[in-house]
């Protein structure tokens, strides 16, 4: 007896299963968890640019924890739905190609193409997504967030034309019975004895993504932090907050705890204050509860005390209808030095916060001062503060 | 011949996401260099022959095997413990793996993991001999 290695056939693959009517009622969900994680990804994005034409919204100070939340939440929810999908239709990747028929073969090269470009890129956006999440980075020359920004319009721009080519099946198979056969291959019609009817292996794949969603949504939702038994975090940390990257992480250990540490606020280019911390504790201080939501998925709601950033630059002559550059202690990094566009500036609840929770900052949290604005990405809440900057 | 309606707008709909991921692909080629390119265009082939031939082909195999060796009443059961557990663990493969720890930063993937994994993974495997033998003893019961 010979063995022969060779791909299979799709008329090898006759379970009831593998069909369009499961595929397109996974689909459906996988389409709106890709849908949701798109929109949410662009509001991300766009609350990260440095120049926005529209200024991001200062309130509700949780809507960057809802978007950002909802967007690894879904995103890891698709997961199972992808694996269902991806399984149902699996037969479809070993049909042959209409060789003989010029038309014929490249509107099917061009259908399959769009296909390997959807699969690809959605396999890609998951297990990048997923990574980054974890803070996992096993990869070493493109950068996440350009690379995840940009594949994302692929993929999207491939399941719209995936959803365009397939109209009709999907049309039909989701409006009749989901036992209905007529739009299946001709080859699958086996009942495995005892193996689930379409309808249960459906309800199990929901079952599956929203089992996925509770194990690991606690970084995001602090009453499932019990529940949550995979969530990249306990939501525990200095003052009941995680730590994103700590003092030492950004070698900071040793400027941030100098007795020489100083806030300079610059106004034109020239020092207009050189504020120390105990300065900064003798300013009227303020009480906010605002979110640290980070880009990564997870989230925690802080009770922060500071010094309101209005009343900062007031005394100190700078307008307050500016964009402030604000500048960390760490010497490298790209978010070392950012901009607080004006309308965050001039929220009176964004803080230059000394306390979280009652206490003082922890070094890792950003003590000496940092900054806490309202719906604002984590990454942008920028820790060990060393200089702000206006231009009148 | 003019197009139908329907066709006219599955025409339209198929233009809208051919632009929409041609910009995508000009942001990762003006964006990133070719270096960058070159290694998302591995993580794209590497994440298709992971599915496409290791998971896939694993599958297959485990339901042949699941075809031949579990007796019609077990195979329900295991089906639905085969795509729980299974999709979950794909998805907590960066948390099971620990590989984004980090020493100076006690408050990441701080929870047992592992520990967690074997506990649920024993959970299901007692849930479908429960299910499995349940079903047997009924079937047996009805024959």
């Amino acid at each position: 007896m010979t063995m022969r290695l060779a791909p299979p056939s799709p008329d090898q693959f006759t379970s009831r299963l593998r069909s369009p009517a499961v595929a397109a009622r996974v689909g459906l969900w996988l389409g709106i968890c890709f849908g949701t994680c798109f929109v949410t990804g662009l509001i991300s994005h766009y609350a990260q640019l440095p120049d926005q034409p529209i200024p991001f919204p200062t309130s509700p100070s949780w809507g960057y924890r809802l978007t950002q939340g909802l967007h690894v939440v879904t995103g890891t929810a698709a997961i199972p739905l992808l694996l269902v999908k991806l399984w149902s239709v699996l037969p479809k990747l070993f049909e042959g190609l209409p060789l003989r028929d010029v038309r014929a073969l490249v509107l099917t090269g061009l259908e399959r193409a769009s296909i390997a470009v959807l699969v690809a890129s959605a396999i890609f956006q998951l297990a990048t997504g997923l990574a980054n999440a974890a803070q996992w980075y096993p990869w070493s020359a493109f950068s996440f967030r350009t690379t995840h920004y940009a594949i994302a319009w692929v993929a999207i721009g491939a399941l719209v034309v995936h959803v365009a080519v397939k109209l009709p099946v999907i049309r039909d198979v989701l409006t009749s019975d989901i036992d209905a056969t007529s739009r299946d291959r001709a080859t699958a019609a086996t009942d495995t004895p005892g193996v689930l009817s379409r309808r249960a292996l459906v309800r199990t794949t929901f079952a599956a993504a929203a089992v996925t969603a509770l194990a690991t949504a606690g970084s995001t939702v602090p009453w499932l932090r019990r529940v949550s038994v995979f969530a990249v975090r306990t939501g525990e940390g200095p003052g009941g907050v995680p730590i994103n990257k700590s003092a030492r992480a950004a070698r900071v250990e040793e400027s941030a705890t100098s007795a020489d540490w100083r806030l300079e606020v610059v106004v034109d280019g020239s020092t207009a204050a050189s504020l120390s911390y105990d300065d900064l504790r003798a300013m009227p201080q303020h009480t906010a509860d605002l979110p640290i939501a980070c880009v990564e998925g997870w989230s925690a709601q802080g009770t922060w005390s500071g010094v309101r950033l209005v009343d900062l630059l007031a005394s100190a002559g700078a307008p307050a209808d500016r964009d402030v550059a604000v500048t960390s202690l760490q010497e490298s990094g790209p978010y070392r030095r950012t901009t607080l566009p004006a309308n965050f500036a001039a929220d009176p609840r964004t803080l230059l916060a000394l306390d979280l929770s009652g206490e003082p900052l922890a070094l890792d949290h950003g003590y000496p001062c940092r900054l806490i604005a309202p719906d604002r990405p984590g990454v942008l809440q920028t820790k060990w503060l060393s200089r702000l900057e206006v231009s009148t | 011949m003019k197009p139908t309606p329907r066709k006219a707008m599955r025409l339209a709909l198929g233009a809208v996401g051919l632009l929409v991921g041609i910009y995508g692909a000009v942001l990762l080629l003006t964006r990133q260099d070719p270096r960058q390119w070159l290694e998302v265009a591995i993580w794209f082939g590497v994440g298709v022959l992971a599915h496409d031939v290791v998971l896939s082909g694993l599958l297959i195999g485990v339901c042949l095997l699941g075809g031949r060796f579990l007796p019609p009443p077990w195979r329900a059961p295991a089906t639905i413990a085969l795509v729980v557990w299974g999709t979950l663990t794909v998805a907590t493969v960066p948390v099971l793996t620990r590989a984004g720890a980090r020493a100076d930063n006690a408050t990441l993937l701080d929870r047992p993991y592992a520990a967690t994994w074997w506990a649920m993974t024993g959970i299901v495997v007692v849930l479908v001999a429960v299910a499995g033998l349940v079903r047997s003893r009924r079937s047996h019961e009805e024959g």
